[in-house]
């Protein structure tokens, strides 16, 4: 047997691996958007929103709201990865990691910064004061954020191919939000506070990326992510929470409201969701690397689009349909790409 | 001797050597040391070689192929050694020495 050959092969499953991980990635945080839409409606959220609205205005009431949800997100998430983490034996790496905080964890904490209370919350500012469509649109850049960053900084090798698949998939996902964010935009009453969230949702998870691949390097994908959760974990509980109940807000009336079936419910599944979309998009870092992960990743935006659409009925617009083929032309043209240009990720 | 450091760190002190370390080498001795039996361990040691090469902290410098079954019949055995930027990374984290 050709001993070239196999080697190609045997490389070439390696990246096919790699995309399979990405594309899981974008399908679950899709479908992770139907419970995370679904939570604002259900109590005891959607009374907290009322009630801190009622005092302190809307913008606010949906930032400090989403703070609680975010944290039972991240609860829920923690502990999808505990069970993950247990099924395929890796607590005793999980403790080896965790002890190694200079070269390992400290990597990961940072990333739960910049992913935590940076992106999401940055996310949330953008819905709140601007609206979703221009939230959405403005995360889909965080590609070029860590496709930049992780070749800047580590030397990722990102050819000019994948980063046209970036910005095609980008472009698709605009237009898919696109008639949605002209009309926000357009309301006339946008907040400047609204762009900046916009902002650091895409630099904060664009950092995210590139932190964690550098972690990655030399800690399993798994084990980095549940650390990475934990100080997530950390930064609300311990931290955000906690200093809103001083500032007086009922941070903890709502967080001990929780314990309905059907809230429940719909956090446990956005945990899951969540969980396994973070699962799949640290395992493809180390094979595609961070840009090519992302890039795919970004894919989500067509995902969350067509599960709102099955679950809840909202027809889109036809924009989906130029949006989506977009999106395909982009994801072929990563897929399709040279695979021996991969061999290795970084240059030497 | 149970290992006591992330599985990624032992890898890459054993391909630390001149000529490097066969693949089945490295997983023979970290199963040994860390006490991971069975199929599937033997699989996810080998996955983090391959991350480690993929991530060009370890290159390959010679392949041939598993005719005997000494890991996996009609597969790649891969001989790693650590690559310049491995040890660069690695500085901080295992190899103190290098």
């Amino acid at each position: 047997m050709d001993l070239q050959l196999l080697k190609k092969q045997e490389h070439q499953r390696r990246v096919r691996k790699g995309f399979m991980w990405a594309l899981f990635c974008a399908i679950l945080w899709g479908l992770w958007y139907i419970p995370g839409t679904v939570v604002w409606v259900l109590n005891p959220f959607d009374e907290m929103y009322a009630e801190i609205a009622a005092t302190n205005g809307d913008g606010m009431s949906l930032i400090i709201t989403a703070v609680l949800i975010t944290a039972f997100n991240a609860l829920t998430v923690i502990l999808a990865l505990m069970v993950w983490n247990g099924v395929l034996g890796k607590f005793g790496e999980m403790k080896r990691t965790l002890k190694e905080f200079n070269p390992c964890s400290k990597w990961f904490f940072l990333a739960s910064i910049f992913g935590g209370p940076m992106a999401i919350l940055g996310s949330f500012i953008a819905m709140g004061f601007v609206g979703g469509a221009f939230a959405a649109v403005a995360a889909l850049m965080y590609p070029v954020v860590g496709s930049i960053l992780a070749s800047k900084w580590y030397g990722e090798k990102i050819s000019k191919r994948a980063f046209a698949g970036i910005v095609f998939i980008i472009f698709g996902g605009i237009t898919i939000f696109g008639g949605g964010l002209l009309t926000e935009i357009g309301a006339g009453n946008v907040v400047w506070i609204g762009y900046i969230g916009g902002l650091m949702a895409a630099v904060g998870w664009g950092i995210e990326g590139a932190i964690a691949g550098k972690g990655l390097d030399i800690a399993e994908p798994d084990v980095g992510l549940t650390l990475r959760f934990l100080g997530e974990n950390i930064i609300w509980w311990v931290i955000a929470v906690p200093i809103l109940a001083i500032l007086g807000f009922p941070m903890f009336k709502y967080a001990l409201m929780v314990f309905e079936p059907l809230t429940m419910l719909v956090l446990v599944f956005a945990g899951i969701t969540f969980g396994f979309c973070y699962v799949t998009w640290y395992k493809s870092f180390p094979l595609i690397g961070v840009g090519r992960g992302q890039g795919i990743g970004n894919l989500y935006g067509l995902f969350a689009v067509v599960f709102i659409a099955l679950f809840f009925g909202d027809i889109p617009d036809w924009t989906i349909l130029v949006g989506g083929a977009l999106c395909l032309i982009g994801s072929s043209i990563m897929f399709s790409e040279d695979t021996s240009q991969l061999e290795s990720l970084r240059g030497e | 001797m149970a290992g006591n450091r992330p599985i990624k760190f032992r890898i890459l002190e054993l391909c630390n050597k001149s000529g490097g370390a066969w693949n089945y080498e490295v997983v023979r001795q970290i199963q040994k040391e860390y006490n991971l039996k069975g199929d599937y361990q033997r699989d996810s040691i080998n996955f983090d070689l391959i991350e480690l090469a993929s991530c060009s902290l370890l290159r390959d410098v010679e392949v041939m192929v598993d005719e005997e079954g000494i890991y996996k019949k009609g597969f790649l055995l891969h001989k790693y050694v650590i690559t310049d930027f491995g040890k660069a990374r690695a500085e901080n984290a295992c190899l103190m020495y290098v």
